[in-house]
């Protein structure tokens, strides 16, 4: 039984689906020849990356609502592999090198007189822009004027009491998403209510995300110093 | 040749919306087995390894420190709950998953180690599981385009094409790059090398059930006998 694709579906699309998965993995192959001559770790990892663009090529091919629901798990796994190896190549090279590594590793050297002057007049601008934006959008502006503000303050140095008590807080807020998020179907008369604890949990949550990169930066410190 | 062939008994079909779990003697021991197993891992402490070293009478001790005990731990009873759901998944993508998060967590287990020997074969292996990707979810993906559906109780209904082939040959690429087994165990190799033994069998077992489970899986899409 082959499944007959519906009509309303134009068929210049249906006969986009063998090229597509040919294209695939040809990117997938060419992926494959680049990491074959290249000898530097790191240049291996980034070019696996390329064959990672292919399997997502193969899945969005299939064109459906389903194909579009498992591109979301594969980029995400894609992610997952990608930041876990690098964080392995990391470990790897500070073990041979014996360097200490810093709170957020910054390729500059960022000793710059704005750092000094202008951080809290930019974070309260961002975190109260942010507030008004409400939702991801706004956690992600609030987000980075927290960051802008912690990243100033790594010269004269963080206690690690406030990291870990922002990402504590970061998950505690996390429910409040989550409760909103259930008042949609438990209490739908309640929806305002529910809107707004999603909205401004989202955006607490989103914006104190920039203390867990803080939390993990400070243990891969410790492991190094180790 | 329908679910009952492979897997003995259908004892229940569990419906969830669109995923539709389907329950076999089979899948339920390996489940079972693979739960079992974990619970048994978390319960355990980790072994401490002692090295006759050469041209002394001393010995060295290789330890865990706790802070790597807790997060190898952690990680070996998430590639556990992984592999159980792996067996007993009705769904191929999920099915797919799973593996690729077995193949993670195998990578987290061994990353805190110490020896840059098996950091190396990590990496390898990282590097590996990552190209696998490609062939897993494709194969996956081009067994969607051809039957329109990846439940496997639909799948085992539909009569096989050369593309369903094609797909799931792809599949079984993706399978054991992912777990590391027959042509790709070199890069696997040196991982167990490292102290801490209990946490990194489940590497080991989950890569073995995931291969039995494969085979069930490939044998559901393309009903050779």
């Amino acid at each position: 039984m082959v499944v007959p694709v519906p009509d309303v579906v134009s068929p210049v699309v249906v006969s986009l689906y063998i090229p597509a998965i040919f294209t695939g993995l040809l990117v997938g192959l060419i992926g494959l020849l680049g990491i074959a001559f290249q000898k530097r770790d790191i240049h291996v990892l980034i070019l696996t990356d390329i064959v990672g663009l292919g399997m997502l090529i193969i899945v969005a091919a299939v064109g459906t609502d389903l194909a579009e629901a498992l591109i979301l798990p594969g980029l995400v796994v894609e992610l997952a592999e990608i930041l876990a190896i690098s964080e392995l190549l990391m470990s790897r090279e500070m073990r041979k090198m014996d360097k200490k590594v810093d709170l957020i590793p910054v390729p500059l050297n960022l000793n710059m007189e704005i750092f000094e002057t202008a951080p809290v007049f930019f974070a309260v601008i961002l975190v109260a822009y942010g507030a008004f934006l409400s939702g991801f959008t706004g956690g992600a502006v609030a987000g980075a004027g927290i960051l802008f503000y912690l990243i100033s303050k790594i010269y004269r140095g963080v206690p690690s009491d406030i990291w870990e008590g922002i990402s504590a807080t970061a998950v505690v807020v996390w429910c409040l998403w989550l409760i909103g998020f259930l008042l949609f179907f438990a209490a739908p008369d309640y929806w305002l209510l529910g809107l707004f604890l999603a909205a401004f949990g989202l955006f607490i949550e989103v914006a104190y995300k920039a203390g867990l990169i803080g939390v993990i930066g400070r243990e891969e410190f410790k492991r190094g110093k180790e | 040749m329908d679910l009952t062939t492979l897997g003995g008994q259908l004892l229940g079909i569990i419906p969830l919306g669109d995923i539709v779990l389907y329950v076999t003697t089979f899948n339920l021991f390996m489940s079972v087995a693979a739960l079992v197993f974990t619970v048994l891992i978390a319960m355990s402490r980790t072994e401490k390894q002692v090295e006759a070293q050469f041209g002394t009478l001393n010995d060295r001790e290789k330890k865990v420190s706790k802070d790597e005990f807790k997060i190898r731990r952690f990680l070996s009873i998430i590639c556990g709950i992984a592999t159980a759901g792996a067996m007993i998944t009705g769904d191929l993508f999920n099915f797919t998953l799973f593996v690729t998060l077995i193949g993670i967590v195998n990578i987290g287990i061994v990353s805190a180690v110490k020896e840059v020997d098996v950091l190396d074969s990590a990496f390898q292996y990282g590097i590996i599981a990552m190209l696998a990707t490609l062939p897993l979810f494709g194969g996956a993906a081009l067994i969607l385009g051809t039957t329109g559906t990846l439940s496997m109780l639909e799948i085992v209904n539909i009569p096989t094409t050369a593309m369903m082939l094609f797909g799931s040959i792809l599949l079984f690429i993706g399978v054991a790059g992912e777990s590391g087994v027959a042509p790709f165990f070199a890069t696997k190799a040196e991982m167990f090398r490292t102290a801490g033994s209990p946490f990194l069998v489940i590497i080991h077992l989950s890569s073995l059930l995931v291969i039995v489970r494969a085979i069930e899986i490939l044998l559901i899409i393309n009903k050779p006998f």
